[in-house]
């Protein structure tokens, strides 16, 4: 009953939307290169979109524009990427909300000729490049290194994962605890526990941990709340300072915990720039270029990227796009 | 057959001690709530008697508020036979645009006239959903879903997809306003908020409605047999207005809760959490049917799911068995109160 309404609801809105706004693409001769986001509308897309208008106006040979779902559901973003296939636009640039959910339509895209790039997304199999903006395990050991210098390279420490089924965040803990293990005083305690990225619960997950653990020196967390939820804990236990929590999250939300000093450092990449290394991947494709490593997308943090082979025939792009902000770096970077 | 349940009830109060265990037990599902969240209370203490730590207590009470808020809703619309799926994005709705307004319009607006807006927005969307119920003669469940959908297309359409985190000061003063404070013994501070008043003050008036009142007796009558309740002379329309917009009121006041603790207003929150709430308020002993069911099982339910969830951690288990152990011990209640039901 209810997938039938969202889908009904999806094939709607998707075409309308694609429809309002492609006609004009189209019409010159210019390629087009299309680029479809997870939710249309919240900071992190939005300040994506940025980016594809830099990158628009940088590269006036291209037609670059954004769409995206007005929900996060994978069937409307799907329903929108196969609208963009039909009307032939010549590169997708997608960052899926489920690669699976998109695997058959992009094989026909790529069939028909269109190129593919995808970002977030580094197990998609039909895709001809997938853009990381850097190294999951050097994102984790990173965000690790940073907690444990904050710790004192010693005390319990425990982790956040949005959901044990999040790949990413797996890896980012994962890469932490290989890390944690260089220095013996360092203990983990009770890890991956699951936020669900909604700061609430969080908070009292962290509030539960913080009376298992009195002891408690450190968060890893990784999901966009959880830095917010923990926040909140630590600093209403009036722990800030004496508790350390490294974590994703981005600086807007983040500031007041920030300054507050309850969240120690956020760890985070620009979405703006993904989106400019994705069309620059794209239109590169398009002029049948190679993709090597060192190469300089005119990017900055993916000024020498890697190139490896992806999950599938395609590549994968890897940047150097990590940010690490604390409480006197941030102001630098508000989105 | 409920028709006169608050009658039944009392007549079942005196004869308690004649009725036996089993009897008892029939009579007031509760006690076997309560029985169950007494033995998960021991049963954490004796595998970490860390757990016995009045910081505890706050926490679980703490985190029960706006669960507890939504249930009492819920529970009101159950024991008409009615089913409300849409309170959360009631509550979505409402603290993100009642928020959105204060802070760019009014950010001076005393606290009582933020949650009256709140409480009147609530009131507003719930009679919508009522209307629709009873005008159309469609399903609550139906009605139910598509009005969750509507009220959070508009939230996320036209009102906003942006965190606020700089909500006004005295939505922050009332989310933080200690009724008790203490530190700990590793030198955490704990606090119990004032706002946790709200609950126990909203089940007293839910009380009061459905036991005293002629709105309580309609409601229940409904719950029993809508046909029956109409010939008897209750104006159904009205009962189903007043239900709605009561169940839409709590919501609203949960929402303003919801962002006033937690200090942002997030309006992807709180959708997603009606199944929950559903299961706290079952699991409290009232029939997904409706006709029966109690403020105190509908507080006891509440008060188990929200044990059960905050004590994993302290216990031990890991994540991954986490939502095992929640859905065995819902199946395990709720398989308790169908045989009950069954033997009915």
């Amino acid at each position: 009953m209810k997938k039938s309404i969202r889908t009904v609801m999806a094939a709607l809105m998707a075409t309308t939307v694609v429809a309002a706004t492609t006609g004009f693409a189209t019409a010159d001769d210019k390629p087009v290169i299309a680029t479809v986001v997870k939710i249309a509308g919240i900071p992190w897309f939005d300040r994506l979109e940025t980016g594809v208008k830099a990158f628009q106006a940088a590269n006036p040979d291209v037609v670059a524009t954004q769409y995206g779902p007005a929900t996060s559901d994978s069937a409307q973003q799907l329903q929108i990427v196969q609208d963009l296939v039909a009307k032939g636009v010549n590169a997708l640039a997608v960052v899926p909300m489920d690669p699976a959910v998109l695997e058959g339509t992009l094989k026909r895209a790529m069939e028909r000729g269109t190129i593919v790039v995808t970002h977030e997304a580094d197990n998609q199999v039909n895709t001809m490049a997938d853009v990381e903006a850097f190294d999951n395990s050097f994102y984790g050991a990173a965000l690790n290194e940073r907690l444990a210098s904050c710790m004192g390279k010693k005390g319990k420490w425990t982790t956040f994962v949005g959901s044990l089924g999040s790949r990413t965040h797996m890896q980012w803990v994962g890469a932490g605890e290989e890390n944690a293990k260089k220095y013996p005083d360092m203990e983990l305690v009770d890890p991956n526990n699951e936020s669900f990225d909604d700061a609430n619960g969080t908070y009292e997950k962290a509030k539960e941990l913080l009376r298992k653990h009195p002891d408690l020196a450190g968060f890893q967390t990784s999901a966009g709340n959880d830095v917010l939820g923990v926040g909140r804990a630590i600093e209403e236990a009036g722990l800030a300072g004496k508790v350390c929590l490294v974590g994703t999250g981005l600086p807007n939300p983040s500031a007041p915990y920030l300054d507050s000093g309850a969240i120690t450092a956020i760890g985070y990449w620009d979405p703006q720039k993904a989106g400019m290394a994705m069309n620059a991947v794209a239109k590169l494709l398009l002029e049948k270029k190679e993709l090597k490593t060192g190469m300089d997308l005119g990017v900055e943090g993916y000024n020498s990227v890697t190139v490896t082979k992806g999950a599938g025939e395609g590549l994968l792009v890897i940047g150097n796009g990590m940010m690490l902000d604390d409480k006197d770096s941030y102001k630098a970077h508000l989105f | 057959m409920t028709l006169f349940s608050t009658g039944k009830a009392r007549t079942a109060e005196r004869d308690g001690d004649r009725l036996g265990f089993a009897g008892f037990v029939h009579k007031y599902p509760e006690t076997v709530t309560a029985a169950l969240l007494v033995v998960i209370c021991v049963v954490v203490a004796i595998l970490n008697p860390d757990f016995l730590q009045p910081s505890s207590l706050i926490d679980i009470g703490r985190a029960s508020v706006v669960t507890g808020l939504f249930a009492l809703g819920v529970f009101v619309i159950l024991a008409a036979g009615g089913i409300d799926v849409s309170f959360t994005a009631i509550a979505a709705l409402t603290m993100y645009s009642i928020t959105l307004l204060t802070t760019s319009y009014a950010p001076g607006l005393p606290m009582v006239l933020v949650l009256a807006m709140a409480v009147g927005g609530g009131v507003l969307l719930g009679m919508f959903n009522g209307f629709l119920v009873y005008n159309f003669g469609v399903p609550a469940m139906i009605v139910t879903i598509g009005t969750q959908y509507l009220f959070r297309g508009i939230l996320l359409a036209f009102v906003g997809t942006v965190w606020i985190m700089a909500l006004p000061e005295q939505m922050l003063t009332f989310g933080r306003a200690p009724m008790v404070q203490f530190t700990n013994s590793n030198g955490a501070v704990v606090t119990l908020p004032l706002y946790v008043l709200v609950l126990p003050a909203a089940a007293v008036l839910t009380w009061w409605i459905l036991n005293r009142t002629l709105m309580g007796r309609a409601i229940f009558a409904m719950g029993g047999s809508a046909r029956v309740a109409e010939r008897l002379g209750y104006n159904l329309r009205t009962v189903h207005l007043f239900l709605f917009g009561f169940a839409g009121a709590l919501a609203g006041l949960a929402g303003i809760i919801h962002v006033s603790s937690n200090r942002l207003a997030n309006p992807f929150d709180l959708v997603g959490t009606e199944i929950n709430v559903i299961a706290a308020v079952v699991l409290g002993g009232a029939r997904i049917t409706g006709g029966t069911g109690t403020v105190i099982g509908t507080l006891l339910g509440v008060l188990l799911v929200t044990v059960i969830n905050n004590v994993l951690v302290m216990v031990g288990i890991p994540s991954t068995w986490q939502r095992f152990v929640v859905g065995t011990f819902i199946l395990l209640a709720a398989a308790f109160f169908v045989v009950r039901q069954r033997r009915n």
